[in-house]
Formats: C-alpha cells, structure tokens, sequence
C-alpha cells in the first residue's frame, strides 16, 4: 500500500553544471556553443607538483 | 507625374524631397567653401527646370534619373567638390545595395535556424551563453543580431575589411552592434553616481540613505547603463563604495538605539539628546572609541552602560542588514533583466582592499552572502567577484584584510568566485598610488583592463573608463602559413610581415567603427553619458562631440590560438618545449610593440588584448580546417586555445603553467585570465588553494581564476563534485527517487 503511494521526484531532471568561460561562468554546460563544449571536456587538472609560494 | 523608385514602386513626385537631397549632398560634403541655402536653391532649380524640359510629355521618372540630374547640375555649375562627394556616395550606396542584396539569401537561412530549431540543435544559437536562444525575447536579440551584422558588412564596413572577416583571417567582436555605435564596457564610478542621485529615464533616484539603497541602486546602475553598452559592467572598488552606506546605516541605528535604551531606563532627561545626534551625524568611522561620547555619561555609570549597549545592538544590527543588502545585491544581479529582457547584466565587482570597518563589514559580508548562494542555494552565476590581492592590506599573514582573503579562498573553493586579480604585478603597481582607490587597477570579469592613458595622461585611472571594441586576429592561420607544417622550416620574416598586415587592417578597422561611435551625441547614450558614468561626460551637452570622451577608452586588439601557432611554425606549442616559450613571448612582445607605437602616433589607447574568445573559439579553427585540412596539434579540434593559454588538454603542473603564462600577462595591457585547473580534494584543502593563489602572485600574472567541478543537484539541493550519482541524494542523473529519500537528505544538509 505505501509503495503504491511514495512519490518520485527527480524523474527526466539533470545535474546542473557550472562551468568558467572567458572569466563568467556559465549555469549549465548546455548554454555552452559547441567548441567550448569540447574545450570543457578536454580540460585537464593541473598538478601541484613542487608549489611551494615565497609568502608567510 | 510619378516616380519609380529602385524597387519598382511608383510615388507621386514631389520636388522638396529633391530640394532636400540636394541640401544634404551640400551639407554632407566635406569642403573648405562655405555654401549656404542659397546654393542649395540656385541647384534645385536647374534641376527641376531640367525635368520640366526632358520629362514634359511624360507620366513617369526613375530615381536614378533624377540622380543623374543632380550630379550632371553640379558638376556644370561648378560646385566640383559636392559633385565628387555626392557621386561617390551615390556609388557606395549603390555598391552596399547590391552587397546587401546578395546576403538576403544567407540571411533567410540564418533567420530559419533561429525561428525553427531549438537551441541545442543550433550552434548559433548558443554563441553567447549568457543569452537563451529558447526564450523569445533571446530569439528576437538573435534576430536583430543577425540583420544587424549583415547590414554592419554591406554598408558601414570597408570590403576589405569585411572579407577579412569572412575569411577568418580577423574576428570583428560584436559586430551587431557596431552599427548603433555601442562601446564594449564601463568601470563605474558608484561613488559619484550617489553622491547626486541619479535617473534611468523615467524619475530620478535620490542619493541613498542607507545600505540597502546602496546596494539596490548599484544593481540598478549596472542594468541600466548596460543597455547603453554592448559588452559588460564593472564595479572597479565595490568595498570602497558601499561603506559610506554602512556608515550611515550605523549611525541610524546607533541613534535609535540610544534613544529607545534612554526611554526604556527613563533617563532622556539625563542627557542633551540634540547634542548626541550632533556628535553622532559627525562620526567618521563605525570604529568608535566609547570615551569619545564620556561627557554625555561623565558621572553616571547607568547611562555610560546605555552607550555601550546601544552601541553593540547598532554594530549587530548594521552587520545584519548589510548583509541583508548583499544578499539582495547578488540576487538582483542574478534574476534582473536587461537588453529587451534577453540577458542578466554582465557584471563585475572588484574588491578586497578597503581597510576601514565599514569596507571589511561590506567584502566580509558580501563573501558571506556569495557562500550562501541563491535561493535554493544555487551558485550565483553574476556578479563576477574579483578578490583584489594586494601586499602589506590583504596578502601577508599580517595584513589587515588577511582574514578576508582567507575567506575569500575559502568561498571560491565552494563557487568559483572570487576570482584573483594582482595589483602587486609590476604592470598594475605602476599606476597605483595609496588611499586613492582610483588608482587600483581593475578588471572586467571576462578579462578586460583599461588603465593606461596616451590620449589623456592626466587620467590614468580604473574609474569611468572602459573598452570601446575589440578585434581578433587568427593566429594560428599565419603559423601554418608560414611554419613548418606548410614549409621546410619556419620563415619568420614572412610571418612578421603577415602579421604586421594583419594588425594594420584591425588598426584601420578600429578607427572606422571608433568614427561610428564618435559620430554619436550624448543623447544616444542616456544613462552612460547622460548621467556622466563614462570620465568626463558630466558637462557634456546634447550638441557636443563625444570624441574626446571616448579617446580614453581602449580600442583593443587581440589574438587567440598561440599554441596552435607555434605548433605549425616549429612543431611544438608553449608548453612543451624552451624554444617555443622564447618564440610565443616574442611574437606576443612583438604585437605589444606595434599597440604602442599605434598609441603613440594616433594618440589613442591601443591596447593587445587576450581575447576572452568565447563565440570566437570554434570560427577560425573551423574555416582553418577547410582550407588546410586536419592538422594534428593545429587543427585538429574544434577549438583554437585562448588567447596565450597552455593548452587545456596538455598535462602541466600549476607551478609550471603560471610560469610560463605569468610573462604573457604582462604584454597584453588589454585584459588577461590564467586558469587553473583542479580537483575537489585540493579544492577543499584551504592551504592548498591558499598556495595557488600565491604563487600567482609570485608568477606576476594580473587576473586568476582557479576552476573546480561544482556539480549541483536541482532535486536535493546537493552542491559539489558529482559524477553519475548524487552524493547528496543517491539519485543517478534523470532518475526519479522517493521524496522522503530527498527530504532526509535536505534535514542533513540543514545542520551543516
């Protein structure tokens, strides 16, 4: 009886993501234009390999 | 007798619309004689004399007929110079019809795109992302848009220019608006907007008198004079600006406390409550010493207990409505509407370096409200937040505002904003001079930077300038033209000459859309010149040139892609090899030699940008590849790497990226942006992020940004790094769950 009456939500709705273009971000990658779609996609994380900074 | 006009339509004649035709070949001309009515007239009468003589019999007279009357009466009475420029006019809009003509057909098909696909199906349609293409007033922008740049080509832009265009060998940005003569963007100037009040057209807004009004009319001067601009609004010292609005908030608050504590004690009698408000109204600071106020409580310890406590509850209580007043600032900026109601404004804010209570009170809590998010906790998109990082106010563990640049870290880890900009880099330090926050260089979120003056030296300041437009050239096209990739080795001389060229044509291209805006009055930029936004513009009346008000704005020349560049000249980008570095800053340095000595011989502010390229980045690449092919490491996406960037899909590590980018920033005087790249456990590892930042302090670069993955969840609210699944809610994308699943999860955010 109860599962009959437990509601779904969230059915067809997508995970918004947040993307930096140009210095704005944007709130979804859908809004992006098809080249910076692939740029997004191709981004790689940067290391932080030997960072070490002067300031204390 | 009727007229048939150039479209076969047939109009009653009418001999005034000759007169004035011929009234405004005179006037139009540009000749040291000086003609008046007179000369007009003795024209217009041998022309209709003429009429009456050829056409007598006649019913009908083409257009051009009439025309050729007029220039054939010009050139035999002598008026050469009115007959040349009439004629030559004549042909260019003749030549522009045609032209134009010639598009519709492209046109058509363009208009059929917007009007019958949705946005995800065409590209065009997502050029800019911060406009919709699925809403109507976003289709009908587009529209407009599309006309505009066509009818832009065929009348108002040289041919040569526009094949170049076309071509891909240059980028003309925003080229839909340069027929209404548009600028590119504004830093304004809040404070002198306040000072007097303002009006957006229709009734005028008083100066505020509290923090909220501060905050709710900066949001409405960004949205109004965005609609004066093509590009986007910068507020060059937001902490500065906002803390006379705390301050008097403060004080009111401060007085009526004191007066409901006095009350409730009964002991208003006690004290000269005139004087109080008197010695309040002048107060400079919310930073106040209690025995300041000692001789109105000298001998009784129960009102010097009021002051105190008044004062605490007037601290609490300006600390929650500035909070309040940020809050709604980011909310206005993220759901007001401006441009036909196509698009958020695009705005900016810098900040960081205001040292006063009342500065610190704004940036701590405006951080605070960006933390918070909108209204279902989403991250806000607008404004863009620029953190201004500076040594001995907010950089050392000692400096004054350290803790908000913690903070700062701390709230960009979580929504991307603040992003960095350096005042210490040498390029911005050079103008900064102490307690004049003028002087502090800021930046346009997308990048922008306009602070170097040849046109009015006087004015080396943030405040009240910004970009007029901006033009890009293609540079990877000239790498494969005369690199490796096409020769046997890389003939540098040719790719020096190509592009000298190149930067000639965006020159000659800048000045012909410069005269376009120039030709423009006061009144056609109502709030950005008629509320004196733009420096210098306070005095300027509705029959004044605007030349010499914009001669202080940039006229920016930009490029993209030299990574794919030095790829085709030598086989390597930036990135990858020593040799490449040295090239890649000697092209750049070059192209930064030739802005300055354009400066100094137009005495205008050519400046080399690092173009934001966000429409830009798949056109030329995408013309590349039909003319040359697939070019591995060139062509081979469907993007060119912005501007001097290491490409994003080379493995590099943070410290070796800023290096190599750091020099670059330097060159372009136009506006810059370094990225950095992570994931979510250095996101969150405060020291960490505290790291990067430095380091690009200490790499010399001018604007930063660090991006990370925010993943949000519309359904539980969820806001972080998610992959398939929700973390928050355990929901796979498009998939539906229980609602008591979602509300469990919502209680567990509550607490945290």
């Amino acid at each position: 009886m109860k599962n009959e009456t437990t509601k779904l939500v969230g059915e067809g709705i997508g995970f918004e993501r947040i993307r930096r273009i140009t210095g704005y971000l944007v709130g979804t990658v859908d809004r992006f234009n098809n080249a910076k779609r692939e740029e997004e996609r191709n981004r790689r994380k940067h290391s932080l390999e030997g960072l070490k900074t002067s300031a204390q | 007798m009727k007229v048939i006009k150039r479209d076969g339509k047939k109009v009653d004649f009418d001999g005034e619309k000759i007169a004035l035709a011929i009234r405004k070949g005179f006037i139009n001309a540009i000749t040291n004689i000086a003609y008046n009515e007179e000369d007009h007239n003795k024209v217009y009468q041998a022309v209709m004399e003429d009429i009456e003589k050829e056409y007598d019999a006649e019913s009908e007279i083409p257009i051009e007929n009439i025309q050729d009357m007029i220039e054939n009466r010009l050139k035999s009475m002598g008026y050469t110079a009115i007959y040349e420029a009439f004629s030559r006019y004549r042909f260019r809009r003749s030549e522009s019809r045609k032209s134009f003509q010639n598009r519709q057909h492209k046109l058509m098909k363009a208009i059929e795109n917007l009007s019958l696909k949705s946005a995800s199906e065409e590209d065009s349609k997502r050029d800019n992302a911060n406009v919709d293409g699925n809403t109507p007033m976003g289709t009908m922008l587009q529209y407009g848009s599309t006309l505009s740049k066509e009818f832009a080509k065929s009348y108002l832009i040289s041919s040569r220019i526009s094949e170049a265009h076309d071509k891909g060998d240059i980028y003309i940005h925003d080229m839909d608006f340069l027929p209404m003569g548009t600028t590119t963007c504004c830093q304004i100037d809040l404070s002198k907007l306040f000072a007097h009040g303002f009006s957006t057209g229709h009734g005028h807004l008083r100066t505020p008198k509290d923090i909220m009004s501060y905050a709710a009319l900066a949001a409405i001067a960004i949205q109004s004079n965005q609609n004066d601009q093509h590009g986007g609004q910068s507020i060059p010292a937001f902490d500065y600006y906002m803390a006379p609005g705390v301050r008097i908030t403060f004080k009111k608050e401060f007085k009526q406390a004191l007066s409901e504590y006095l009350d409730l004690m009964e002991s208003t009698k006690k004290v000269d409550f005139d004087k109080i408000v008197k010695q309040i109204d002048e107060l400079q600071s919310i930073d106040i010493k209690m025995s300041d106020f000692k001789a109105h409580f000298d001998k009784d310890k129960n009102i010097e207990k009021i002051f105190k406590k008044a004062y605490d509850t007037a601290l609490k209580k300006t600390e929650r409505k500035t909070y309040q007043a940020m809050e709604g600032f980011v909310h206005n900026l993220n759901t007001m509407h401006s441009r036909a109601g196509a698009q958020v404004p695009f705005s900016s804010i810098n900040f960081g370096t205001d040292t006063s209570a009342e500065g610190r009170m704004v940036i701590k809590n405006y951080l605070y409200a960006l933390d918070a998010g909108l209204g279902k906790g989403e991250t806000p998109i607008f404004p863009i937040s620029i953190f201004k990082v500076k040594e001995g106010i907010n950089y050392f563990d000692k400096d004054p505002n350290f803790d908000l640049f913690e903070l700062s870290c701390k709230v960009s880890a979580k929504r991307l904003f603040p992003n960095f900009s350096f005042l210490d880099s040498p390029f911005n330090s050079q103008y900064y001079k102490k307690g004049d926050p003028n002087t502090e260089v800021a930046y346009m979120g997308c990048r922008t930077r306009v602070m170097g003056n040849v046109a009015n030296p006087d004015k080396e300041i943030a405040t009240g300038r910004g970009n007029m437009s901006f033009t890009s050239i293609n540079l990877p096209r000239l790498g494969i033209k005369h690199g490796l990739i096409t020769n046997d080795k890389a003939d540098m001389a040719a790719f020096y000459k190509e592009l000298d060229e190149k930067i000639e044509l965006v020159k000659d291209q800048l000045l012909e859309r410069f005269a376009i805006q120039c030709s423009k009055k006061k009144y056609n930029f109502p709030f950005l010149l008629g509320e004196g936004l733009f420096v210098d513009s306070e005095n300027l009346t509705d029959t004044d040139d605007i030349t010499p008000i914009l001669r202080n704005g940039s006229l920016a020349i930009g490029f993209i892609g030299l990574a794919e560049c030095l790829t085709a000249l030598i086989g390597k980008h930036h990135g990858e090899s020593e040799e490449a570095r040295k090239l890649g800053f000697e092209i750049v340095e070059h192209m930064r030699e030739r802005c300055d000595l354009l400066s100094k011989e137009y005495k205008l502010n050519f400046t080399l940008l690092a173009t934001p390229a966000e429409g830009l980045s798949g056109v030329f690449v995408g013309i590349d590849k039909s003319i040359y092919g697939i070019i591995p490491g060139v062509t081979d996406r469907k993007y060119y790497t912005n501007s001097f960037h290491v490409p994003v899909h080379y493995d590099i590590s943070i410290m070796d990226k800023l290096k190599i980018e750091g020099p670059y920033h330097a060159l372009t005087n136009g506006g810059h942006i370094s990225y950095i790249e992570v994931d979510g456990d250095t996101v969150n590892n405060l020291e960490a992020f505290k790291a990067i930042v430095r380091h690009m302090h200490d790499c010399r670069i001018g604007y930063g940004a660090i991006n990370h993955p925010v993943d949000r969840d519309p359904v539980c609210g969820y806001t972080g790094v998610i992959g398939d699944v929700c973390p928050g809610c355990g929901r796979h994308e498009s998939e539906g769950i229980p609602m008591e699943t979602v509300e469990a999860t919502r209680n567990e955010c509550a607490s945290c």
